[in-house]
């Protein structure tokens, strides 16, 4: 019998999966930037601002960004690392690159290397960079173990390893708004939106099914980190886990 | 929150400074302060120091015990040498790795009393910097603060994080 694994709240073949979450990143690149600050009423940027805090990345760095998107966090870095440092941006999905690439030139930045790949197998040395993030991106992933011990085998020793996601939300009222909000309103503002209603019902669920942060800490830890700890944003609606390769 | 603005105030101040931090690569320092209790590890590994909850399965290369008021001191720039005369400090391993940590600490101009005042209340941190300022001996560094900037910076971008969690050890 076919392995499955979830897409969303469907069981699909596994092999399958990627393709699946190709359509609705395919389908969503357009409107995506406008869409997170709808559905997170601005909020995501500053979950990224606290993950650029975090880093600890400075001049001459290298970073690489994966499952990079519309380049919010390459934006971010570049002006960390400098001239002399070097930041990638990479994603598996070429209309999400094209709509970071469009996004870069907007705003003035022409020294960020592009590289399509899927996070399970980085085109990339071993021990090349200093930091590696992954933001709103692992839940997408197919076979997230692989793609963690990618993560690690392309850090420095030293290098640091984070990865911003929804997780579990910790308090049970706000639990509850919040399932309200993403099952009932998201998918509407998808709809009225981008016309796209199915995609973010998916990304809704996806949600769910992602790992909660002891779960996610336990699998970075098992894929080879030393240390990882991790930050509840928004009472738990997303976590930052900050992972070291010692 | 508390450990993140410690972090981000060592590596400023490594980074502008091209600080060498070879002496105390790949080295696990921590410090206990009993008395709130908090206990602050600190890795040294890429030229830049990472200020973590747990060593996990990493040997602790040098241990500091302090009390409140040391452990002010040690961040005002009093030298480990005359804690370790009074009696006010205990360190495991070698003085010289905990005394370039020390210095690390001090020449950032942490504002370890405000920091604390923000977690644990102004009245822990009111005692504290009383006690602190028993320790008459202690050489006391010039307190310019570069932490005002950092703080601005981390507190736009963080969300909330709820202070009781802070010294049952999460970031
Ligand atoms: C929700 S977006 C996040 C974009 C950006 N990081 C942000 O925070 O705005 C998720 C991204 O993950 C990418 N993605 C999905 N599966 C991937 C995989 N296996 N490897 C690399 N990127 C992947 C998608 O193409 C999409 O651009």
């Amino acid at each position: 019998m076919a392995k499955t694994t979830h897409f969303g709240y469907k069981e699909v073949d596994i092999e399958k999966k990627q393709g699946l979450v190709k359509g609705v990143f395919d389908s969503v690149a357009g409107k995506y930037d406008l869409m997170n600050d709808v559905m997170s009423m601005g909020t995501h940027r500053l979950w990224k601002n606290y993950t650029i805090a975090s880093s600890n990345v400075k001049e001459g760095d290298h970073v690489l960004d994966i499952a990079g998107g519309t380049g919010d966090l390459a934006i971010k870095f570049r002006k960390k690392v400098g001239p002399k440092g070097k930041v990638i941006l990479s994603d598996i999905n070429d209309s999400m690159l094209f709509e970071g690439r469009k996004n870069l030139l907007n705003h003035g930045i022409i020294d960020v290397d592009f590289v399509q790949a899927n996070a399970e197998s980085l085109p990339f040395e071993d021990n090349t960079f200093d930091c590696v993030s992954i933001a709103f991106g692992l839940r997408n992933v197919t076979h997230k173990d692989l793609a963690l011990k990618q993560m690690h085998r392309v850090l420095k020793k030293g290098g640091t390893l984070l990865i911003l996601e929804f997780s579990k939300v910790e308090n049970q009222m706000l639990e509850k708004i919040y399932d309200l909000y993403s099952f009932n309103l998201i998918p509407k503002f998808g709809e009225f939106f981008a016309n796209d209603e199915d995609s973010y019902q998916y990304l809704a669920e996806s949600i769910r099914r992602h790992p909660d942060q002891e779960t996610l800490k336990n699998m970075v830890l098992d894929a080879g980190f030393e240390f990882c700890e991790y930050h509840n944003l928004t009472g738990g609606i997303v976590a930052l886990h900050k992972a070291i390769k010692a | 929150m508390f450990r993140l603005t410690i972090e981000k105030s060592l590596n400023h101040f490594i980074s502008a400074n091209n600080t060498d931090l070879t002496h105390i690569d790949n080295k696990v320092v921590s410090f206990r302060v009993d008395e709130i209790d908090l206990t602050l590890f600190f890795l040294c590994l890429n030229s830049r120091i990472f200020v973590i909850d747990s060593p996990q399965h990493k040997k602790v290369d040098v241990s500091l015990i302090t009390n409140n008021a040391s452990f002010l001191a040690i961040f005002k720039g009093a030298s480990l040498e005359e804690l370790l005369e009074n009696e006010d400090i205990e360190i495991n391993g070698s003085v010289n790795t905990a005394q370039q940590l020390a210095s690390l600490l001090s020449s950032s101009s942490i504002d370890i009393e405000e920091l604390i005042s923000q977690y644990t209340g102004d009245i822990v941190a009111h005692q504290l910097g009383q006690a602190f300022r028993q320790i008459k001996k202690a050489t006391i560094k010039n307190d310019s603060s570069i932490i005002s900037t950092l703080k601005d910076e981390i507190t736009t971008a963080l969300i909330a994080p709820s202070r009781s969690k802070f010294f049952k050890g999460r970031v």
